[in-house]
């Protein structure tokens, strides 16, 4: 007799297996009363001739010689993204007449300007994109990325950013706090650490968690050490606020008081600070330059055998 | 755990067959487009470049200014950039870009390949990292070793130290990181893509870390040269109904250097303790399997998984237990550390009414530390024997669940819900064993006009833990505390955001943020926190000929926490307040076809207040501030229809005050011999002039498709 785990699954299987079967044999709600244009691109180009529109001859979904590409043999051209436009050609022009337009303004919801970005980049991008916090927010591919443009400004930082920024504006403020990462300077760009397109760790990371995206860079600090801090290992964001701060080291709050906020054994680590401990008063080394850091060095963890109080 | 693993993959292995059960179809059946001719299409052969080249002067650079560029320093530096691309009929390519190639923040990519079947990219990014020029110290660096000279005085205190003014010598905290990367992509198929990248990174240079004797301290120079390689090979497959994403990825961290030792500047607490040695970060490797993917079913249905195991490991060898005299190797010599990270996701977003979203998402991480743990009679700061210890080991499973809905009530109302559930369950010898975070919130947007829309989100979450276990932490901590990580809290957030098209040329949108935390529930420690947020703008643009923009944004973060000495010690409170402003305005004008203005200029002040209150008397500290004041003009004049000619001008007066570092010198604190670095300062001019020249551009021309 089959066991029910074995049972369910192959269940499960031909369930899922017949339910493909009707997704691949359902094609989505049909056309448009809309038809193609006659000459392709070069209807299209008999009126829409401006450098805002043949800039996509410099870009790779203008490439002749690309099989796949909306202008490779036997594909549709401008037609391939816009829909069919043998409607709009024959009205003068004007209404889109069943066509497509993209962007955030557009007239084209979001969710078919989409589909039709994913209909060829599902492979390289957007896997996740469905279940992403932009798609749930009606965000068009076509709000940030610019396909007509010879240099998609996504693929600048400094563009980039200005677009994240665009909506997400308080990380905008974040950008010229003291300490801060060089997103302001264009050595990094939000997608450094962030995916857009959707993916299924926390605020949409590059990597599964946030210690994981982080130690991509700073791999010094992902151990196993010898003598582990618990809320370094767990998440870096414990204490580091990764998109800016007032305090050194992108930290939240600064030593000895980060700190402390854990911290209370007896002896030094109670220890309320005060402006005495400033020069011009008794000057402390518990307060002074990296307080608690000015012993307590390896805080990310040590691989010292007498490094037990992360001194070593 | 097997067991789960194989009904995992089975059912991802359901989900990827249900996904390819069908080849796709076609729906342009009423077209032809292969006798299309595309004979007006502008396709570009041969080649063409731009180039600019010239030189920038900066006047007052230093550290401050030139952090992230490195520019910094007074002096003339070379402006030079180069792009382009290079085609031929059949298909073949190549593309390029080299920006800021005359500084240590240069940056580029060469790539080729042919259109459709493969490429291959080459990158290179330097990141300078210019931290401090302001630091002095009486340590000679040779390698990893740190001798000071030999007339050296030592003594109990830096006041002491009679030679440390004649031996200071200047130091500059600073580093370099470098990222070349190659990656090669061959596109199988239209559905299929096979890529492979490696990628090596290397930061060297000199950091600032410091070390303790006991009861005194000293800050070192550390110098260090890490190397990450890395490799991530896979294939991808979408389909019209599935995708799926397989890879490997390898991470390799090396660092030569295994410690740094220093000499002790102090007369020594016990005899030996002459000098003192720090591990350096371990050498250690990531390896990781990762699957990714959808299913698309029908009524806008998408199912997304994914799936990565890996292993973290690290066996660099110990240093000795102490630089006393008289202590050997350690037994073990290494750790064999061995961590298993694991991570699984599902989720569902579908549209079963035109008006109604759903979105839904799980996961799973696990991180299984299967280390040894190890016992120590550890020596205390090479000083003295502190006792025996084992080594703690963490691990943590970690279930976050999440999930939305959308509902367009109204054409001008939608209206949301949803909900966030984040449990940890942590492993033996953490405080407490789970902690649970529950959070709720709902949306409404409204859109009262076409142009004009806004959305309040208001939501509260409840984290709860299981009971706390004050013998799980170290003896000497205070038992009345719970890390805020583990505490429960209690939190309240709101979100406020509007955007306004009040003409088509004129836009406004603001966006307000507050979120206040509450850990009253722990006795000492983090009590709670606030945080406000407002952030604006302003956009115009009335032609393509000229744009404008004014932005605004404020913050506001406060902390409040207590402590106490002793259980029948009155305690105290220190409380936290950080507020910082940006308002920025700037734009672009041609206002005639040759010329090209653009301005930014930028202002960006923060202020950082901290109080102690010991007794109900509040004793503030002096206020922490720093004060960004930016402006950026660029103008370009259109000599030639391929020569621009360029004029950049910056001028940057950076200015800070932090209590820790100001008038901290050397020899200033009794018991920590310091670096001396001071607060961030600069006031800049730099102007650059450049000539950018393109060629080959009319080369594009058209022809028609093959």
């Amino acid at each position: 007799m089959q066991s029910p785990l074995r049972v369910g699954s192959a269940a499960a299987t031909l369930l899922l297996f017949g339910v493909g079967m009707y997704a691949h044999s359902a094609d989505g709600p049909p056309q448009a009363q809309s038809y193609y244009s006659d000459q392709g691109a070069d209807t299209c180009l008999g009126c829409h001739s401006d450098a805002t529109v043949t800039e996509i001859f410099r870009t790779k979904h203008a490439r002749p010689d690309d099989p796949h590409g909306p202008f490779g043999h036997g594909q549709l051209q401008c037609e391939a993204c816009h829909g069919p436009g043998g409607g709009h050609v024959k009205a003068g022009g004007g209404p889109l007449a069943g066509m497509l337009d993209f962007g955030a303004k557009a007239t084209t919801p979001a969710p078919v300007q989409n589909a039709k970005c994913l209909g060829c980049h599902q492979s390289n991008a957007a896997h996740e994109w469905a279940t992403s916090a932009h798609a749930a927010s009606n965000v068009a591919c076509a709000s940030c990325h610019t396909l007509h443009n010879a240099k998609d400004p996504m693929n600048n930082a400094t563009a980039q950013i200005e677009a994240c920024t665009s909506c997400h504006q308080a990380q905008h403020t974040d950008l010229s706090k003291p300490s801060h990462h060089p997103l302001l300077e264009g050595k990094m760009a939000c997608t450094s650490c962030h995916t857009p397109h959707g993916s299924s760790s926390p605020a949409q990371l590059v990597k599964n968690t946030v210690t994981e995206t982080c130690t991509s860079c700073h791999a010094e600090f992902r151990g196993p050490f010898l003598w582990e801090h618990q809320p370094v290992a767990e998440d870096c964001t414990n204490c580091h606020n990764p998109h800016g701060s007032a305090q050194p080291a992108l930290l939240k709050l600064r030593t000895p008081f980060l700190c402390q906020t854990c911290h209370e054994g007896a002896g030094h680590p109670s220890i309320i600070n005060t402006p005495q401990g400033l020069p011009g008063g008794s000057p402390s080394a518990f307060l002074l330059n990296g307080g608690c850091i000015n012993c307590h060095s390896q805080v990310h963890g040590s691989n010292h055998p007498s490094g037990r109080a992360l001194m070593r | 755990m097997n067991a789960s693993y194989t009904r995992l993959a089975a059912c991802f292995l359901n989900l990827a067959l249900a996904g390819m059960a069908a080849p796709a179809s076609a729906d342009e059946s009423n077209v032809d487009p292969s006798t299309w001719k595309c004979a007006l299409c502008p396709f570009p052969q041969g080649y063409d470049t731009q180039t600019e080249a010239g030189t920038q002067y900066a006047d007052g650079a230093n550290a401050t200014y030139g952090r992230y560029s490195g520019i910094d320093h007074s002096g003339v530096y070379a402006v030079a950039s180069a792009s382009g691309q290079v085609r031929t009929a059949e298909g073949t390519y190549a593309n390029y870009d080299l920006e800021q190639l005359g500084l240590a923040s240069r940056e580029g990519y060469v790539e080729g390949g042919r259109e459709g079947r493969f490429d291959l990219r080459i990158s290179y990014d330097g990141q300078p990292n210019r931290l401090y020029d302001t630091g002095a110290t009486s340590y000679q660096v040779n390698g990893t070793t740190l001798t000071l000279p030999a007339a050296w005085v030592p003594a109990g205190s830096t006041q002491g130290m009679r030679a440390l003014n004649s031996s200071l010598s200047p130091l500059r905290i600073e580093s370099d990181r470098r990222t070349v990367a190659l990656l090669a992509r061959f596109f199988v198929s239209p559905g299929w893509t096979a890529y492979g990248e490696f990628r090596r990174q290397e930061h060297d240079g000199t950091g600032m870390t410091s070390a303790s004797f006991l009861t005194e301290a000293v800050q070192l120079p550390q110098p260090f040269d890490y190397v990450t390689n890395s490799i991530e090979t896979g294939i991808a497959w979408a389909g019209r109904k599935a995708s799926l994403r397989l890879s490997y990825t390898g991470s390799w961290f090396e660092d030569d250097s295994d410690s740094l030792t220093f000499a002790n500047p102090y007369t020594p607490i016990v005899p030996g303790s002459t000098q003192g040695q720090l591990s350096l970060p371990p050498s250690n490797n990531l390896q990781q399997l990762n699957a990714t993917g959808n299913v698309q079913f029908p009524w806008a249905t998408t199912l997304t998984y994914g799936a990565s195991l890996s292993t973290l490991k690290q066996n660099a060898a110990f240093l000795p237990l102490s630089t006393l005299p008289g202590q050997g190797a350690t037994q073990p010599t290494s750790l064999d550390g061995d961590v298993h990270l694991s991570h699984y996701a599902l989720g569902l977003a579908t549209r079963p009414l035109p008006k109604l979203s759903l979105r839904g998402n799980a996961a799973y991480d696990g991180r299984d530390d299967k280390t040894n743990p190890l016992e120590f009679a550890y020596i205390v700061t090479d000083t003295f024997p502190g006792g025996t210890a084992l080594t703690p080991r963490y691990s943590e499973d970690h279930v976050h669940l999440d999930g939305g809905a959308d509902y367009a009530l109204a054409r001008w109302l939608r209206i949301g819900v949803g909900g966030k559930l984040d449990e940890i369950h942590y492993g033996p010898g953490q405080v407490v064993n789970w902690t649970q975070d529950a959070q709720s919130w709902g949306r409404a947007t409204v859109t009262p006009i076409a142009p004009l829309s806004f959305t309040v989100k208001y939501g509260n979450a409840l984290r709860k833990a299981s009971s706390f276990d004050a013998a799980a932490l170290p003896p000497e901590e205070n038992p009345l505390i719970i890390e805020y990580n583990y505490a429960p809290r209690d939190r309240v957030f709101s979100t406020f955001t509007a955007a306004w098209s009040i003409t088509a040329a004129l836009t406004w949108s603001i966006e307000e943020s507050l979120a206040k935390d509450d850990y009253r529930s722990s006795p000492l420690g983090l009590q709670s926190t606030h945080e406000q947020r407002v952030s604006s703008t302003l956009t115009w643009s009335p032609k393509d000929t000229l744009s404008a923009y004014v932005d605004a944004g404020y913050e506001r973060l406060f902390n409040l926490q207590n402590g106490s000495t002793g259980d029948t010690t009155t305690p105290w409170l220190a409380a936290d307040t950080d507020r910082f402003w940006n308002a920025g305005v700037g734009g672009r004008w041609v206002p005639q076809a040759r010329w090209t203005v653009t301005l930014d200029y930028l202002l960006a002040p923060s202020y950082d207040n901290n109080e102690s209150i010991v007794g109900g008397t509040q004793q503030a500290f002096p206020q922490n501030w720093t004060k960004l004041d930016s402006t950026r003009l660029g103008v370009g004049y259109q000599w030639t229809a391929a020569t621009q000619i360029r004029f950049r001008y910056i001028r940057e007066q950076y200015n800070s005050s932090d209590w820790s570092l100001n008038g901290v010198g050397p020899a200033t604190v009794p018991n920590l011999l310091a670096l001396g670095v001071q607060p961030y300062r600069d006031s800049v001019n730099a102007f650059s002039l450049t000539v950018r020249y393109e060629f080959g551009r009319d080369n594009a021309s058209s022809h028609a498709t093959p």
